[in-house]
């Protein structure tokens, strides 16, 4: 129970949160007030008096230069960015992968030559899949669905063009731009680099110009999707006013399905599924819904244990899969905490930072021991979070370490539900279920976390210009059925 | 893909099988279907149907996509069939009688399994050839067990001729439904594929596991087998094969005439088979009967509601009697077991079990399984999982006017079989 003196404190916090976080007002007011009274005392022919004595050179420095810094400093800031509009692939009933089957075809794969999953491999990826937070409707590409599953370029390529190709057409219904009046296109993809490239194969299917500025970024990890918002943003500064790009996050699963029994690498198997998202960014604020206002990047890969944690690799057998180290809790801990360390001064609030600077200082000053450490409360910064659904433990961690609330993460535990886990398009599907909730709003703020292999960890934060026009999305048919209870071990 | 290495393939067989699975487009839930004792009577039987297409620019048109596409949402009406069997744990009665607790159908959308296939001959000419054994080609030949949670209980498998031509084989397990189920479900998928909207599917069971007294003798119908595990198939001493061939509207008219009275034509086919039969084999004097009474069922989408019975014949060895006599037999006088067939406890082969079984397949409407309009050019329904006894299927002709009939015999006799029919 709370002493009566941490009630006294808690009441006394908004009070406080208001004087810090207006405090040039709080000062200016006083002032304000003491310079009417001076003034009023003065008198009105005592104070056009003292104006006519003032030299004119003296009054023309004292407009000019504000002006002149003022309009400086608007030239020289960097361009806002703006969300026009994005859009999800939308699953296909035709690609649902229930968990018996998913199970059922985890053992025929047994049988097949050339791959070496056995029984323990399979009992192994049941416990992982009953505890990892995904439901029944999660989607697989096609060439998954056969025993064994086509991993070869010809199916990778369909797949790509399934998801990409949809979620493009439905962002460009909702947005009504013409293709060719795209500047800018950025794509990621993480384990799937085909020649010609994702950008060369959406410019052809598209009819993009001739100069259009193509990037596709691979092998990026599952943040790689805030890393191209970051690449879009920058180059969009140096574009033409009012241009536009097109920035397409996905992750190609055909090509990756792991056929050995190493159990560091079977648990991609288990949580990776389709999806991808498609987003267009530009500099004018016509038909915006939301404006990027900060991007943070943190790469942990200078260390050791943070380089080799998410590590695609051949086991013993020669099966290629993505090795997950041990320690990946603590130290997607870690690259969060500089990530926080890195967002916070830009984000919070003056009366977070002073409190956290006066926690800082007494745990240096009275030793760690007496004082924890502060930990900002980044509900003031933020109405709405979107963390990667990198897994349930993953969600599980950041909801601490944050002091999230259930209602915080639930846009996270019910994308990771209904979808999977993504990769880089998951902050997408989460985006996309807080709007079919409703519950956005014209300036929210959003926070995007993304979390990925090298070890990186990015924050983008939106602010909300509009609402969304149109039901359509990814959650439009399943909407209704969430939020679900995510049972502790899934039954079946 | 990668299947194809290093596979020998023998000219015209059917090679390159590639699996895959189809489940339920919604989720269905903590669903479970009760298996009726009627159900589990005939859970050691496997049909076997095919459906050919001839070639031309409808079936060009058919690829595996368009074949799967319709089967997700179809799948959502029959969820039982993309289920797989469980065992009632909580079946208190087994475990004091010391046999395996009941079967039941766990509905967990698990699916149903997809064959793609190629043969590099022409079905016309596979038609032609009139090979017994075909059928077990063009079916997947899989029954449920050994692991029987991970068995499928349908499998359709795609064949690809060289001409062009495609033939649908499905293999479906018996306790799921009875041959009109099955039928009707094949053709509920081609009415989606057509973009119809089919009739809803009444899936409500009044399964209710009967009481029936322990230690009683099976049926005389039917032969009971020794306690069955988790494998499904009780492997006849004898090889058995389908073999199918078409008796021809004069012959049918023949048969009639020699009749004395009006005779349903199945009523007179069967008797021609049993006849024959008794000649090459000696004996049969008693045979099972199995009908479909179309007028005699509940509306259920998936149910055993065949009419189970057996036949004597009287006096004289059937192999020298007439076939007329024979047919007023079998319309007249067949003793119905079909409830104590469902009552008994133990577990039982009902077709080729006891005796050779005749099934009435006159009423299944299986050629209305028409793909983008394209009628099946045949259609043959064999069976897996029959006694040595061996069965004979009388099903309807392409034309309507024929019968197709499909026997099901030890394949030693059927050259015999088919030097019978010759000289008929």
């Amino acid at each position: 129970m709370a002493s009566p003196g941490a009630q006294q404190l808690k009441q006394l916090k908004p009070l406080y949160q208001h004087v810090v976080n207006n405090f040039v007002a709080v000062l200016a007011a006083p002032v304000a007030v003491a310079a009417a009274i001076t003034a009023a005392r003065v008198g009105p022919d005592e104070l056009l008096a003292r104006l006519h004595s003032l030299r004119a050179a003296h009054v023309f420095l004292a407009v000019f230069v504000p002006a002149a810094a003022a309009t400086l400093y608007l030239m020289l800031r960097p361009r806002s960015v703006y969300l026009v509009d994005y859009a999800c692939f939308r699953t296909k009933p035709n690609c649902r992968v229930p968990f018996s089957t998913f199970l059922e075809h985890a053992k025929l794969v047994t049988f097949v030559e050339g791959a070496s999953i056995d029984e323990r491999s399979v009992r192994f990826m049941t416990r992982l899949l009953e505890r990892s937070g995904l439901g029944e409707e999660t989607c697989l590409p096609p060439a998954h669905h056969y025993i064994p599953p086509y991993r070869n370029m010809e199916a990778s390529r369909a797949e790509v063009e399934l998801v990409i190709f949809s979620a493009i057409d439905d962002l460009l219904a909702k947005t009504g731009i013409n293709p060719a009046a795209i500047d800018i296109l950025v794509v990621n993809c993480s384990l799937f680099a085909p020649v010609p490239s994702f950008t060369d194969m959406i410019i052809h299917r598209y009819g993009m110009r001739r100069d259009v500025r193509n990037v596709h970024l691979s092998g990026m990890g599952c943040s790689a999707g805030l890393i191209s918002v970051g690449l879009a943003r920058n180059l969009l500064q140096v574009a033409p006013r009012g241009a536009h790009a097109l920035v397409v996050s996905t992750e190609t699963i055909t090509p990756n399905y792991y056929v050995g029994k190493e159990r560091a690498m079977l648990l991609p198997n288990c949580l990776f599924r389709m999806g991808g998202a498609a987003l267009l960014l530009s500099t004018s604020r016509a038909k915006a819904r939301f404006r990027l206002a900060r991007v943070v990047r943190t790469l942990t890969g200078a260390q050791d244990s943070a380089y080799r944690c998410v590590f695609q690799e051949e086991d013993g057998e020669g099966h290629r899969g993505i090795n997950l180290s041990k320690d990946l809790m603590t130290i997607a801990g870690d690259a969060l905490k500089a990530n926080i360390t890195a967002i916070g001064p830009l984000v919070l609030p003056a009366s977070e930072q002073l409190l956290f600077a006066m926690s800082f200082i007494a745990r240096r000053v009275f030793g760690g021991g007496k004082f924890k450490p502060y930990l900002p409360d980044f509900r003031t910064a933020f109405e709405h979070f979107c963390i990667h659904a990198g897994g349930r433990a993953v969600i599980d961690e950041l909801q601490r370490s944050l002091g999230l609330s259930d209602q915080d993460v639930e846009a996270s535990r019910m994308a990771l539900h209904r979808f999977g886990n993504t990769s880089s398009s998951s902050v997408w599907y989460e985006l996309a279920y807080i709007e079919a909730k409703g519950r956005m709003r014209r300036g929210d703020r959003v926070w995007m976390i993304g979390f990925g292999s090298g070890f990186k960890c990015n924050s983008a934060a939106w602010e909300c210009i509009a609402p969304p026009r149109s039901a359509e999305g990814p959650w439009e048919d399943s909407i209704c059925r969430y939020p679900v209870d995510i049972p502790e071990v899934l039954k079946h | 893909m990668v299947y194809e290495q290093g596979e020998e393939v023998l000219p015209g067989a059917v090679h390159g099988h590639r699996l895959s699975t189809v489940v339920p487009s919604s989720v269905t839930g903590e669903v479970d279907y009760p298996l009726s004792d009627a159900d589990l009577a005939f859970k050691l039987h496997y049909l076997r149907g095919v459906y050919y297409y001839p070639p031309g620019d409808v079936t060009r048109g058919i690829t595996t996509k368009v074949i799967k596409d319709p089967m997700f949402p179809w799948l959502d009406d029959y969820f039982p069939v993309a289920g797989r069997v469980r065992r009632d744990a909580a079946d208190v009665a087994a475990g004091e009688g010391g046999h395996p607790p009941r079967p039941y159908i766990k509905c967990n959308d698990c699916g149903v399994r997809i064959v793609e296939a190629k043969c590099d001959r022409d079905m016309a000419e596979w038609l032609r050839d009139e090979a017994p054994g075909r059928l077990s080609q063009l079916c997947y030949d899989k029954v449920l067990g050994p692991e029987l949670f991970f068995s499928p209980l349908l499998y359709v498998q795609i064949t690809n001729f060289k001409c062009g031509g495609l033939a649908l084989g499905f293999s479906w397990a018996h306790l799921i439904g009875d041959v009109a189920s099955a039928a009707t479900c094949f053709n509920k998928w081609a009415q989606i594929l057509s973009g119809k909207k089919p009739e809803p599917t009444v899936l409500t069971p009044e399964n209710m596991p009967g009481h029936s007294p322990a230690g009683a003798t099976a049926p005389r119908s039917v032969k009971q087998v020794g306690p069955i595990e988790d494998h499904w198939i009780v492997p006849a001493g004898r090889d058995m094969a389908c073999y199918s061939f078409h008796v021809t509207e004069p012959t049918l008219k023949k048969l009639q005439q020699q009749a004395a009275v009006a005779t349903g034509t199945f009523e007179l086919v069967a008797a021609l088979m049993w006849q024959t039969v008794a000649k090459i084999r000696g004996g049969v004097e008693t045979v099972t009967v199995v009908k479909n009474d179309a007028a005699a069922r509940s509306g259920r989408a998936l149910a055993n509601e065949m009419k189970v019975g057996y036949v004597e014949a009287s006096g004289s060895s059937p192999a020298k009697a007439d076939v007329a006599e024979l047919a007023a037999l079998l319309a007249k006088g067949v003793v119905d077991e079909t409830a104590a067939v469902a009552a008994f406890p133990g577990d039982v082969l009902v077709y080729g079990g006891a005796h050779l079984t005749l099934v009435d397949m006159e009423q299944v409407d299986v050629y209305g399984l028409e793909i983008k309009g394209q009628r099946p050019v045949h259609v043959e329904y064999g069976m897996d999982g029959v006694g040595e006894e061996g069965a004979v299927l009388v099903q309807p002709d392409a034309d309507g006017r024929g019968r197709t009939v499909t026997a099901v015999l030890p394949r030693d006799e059927i050259g015999s079989l088919r030097a019978a029919l010759q000289d008929a």
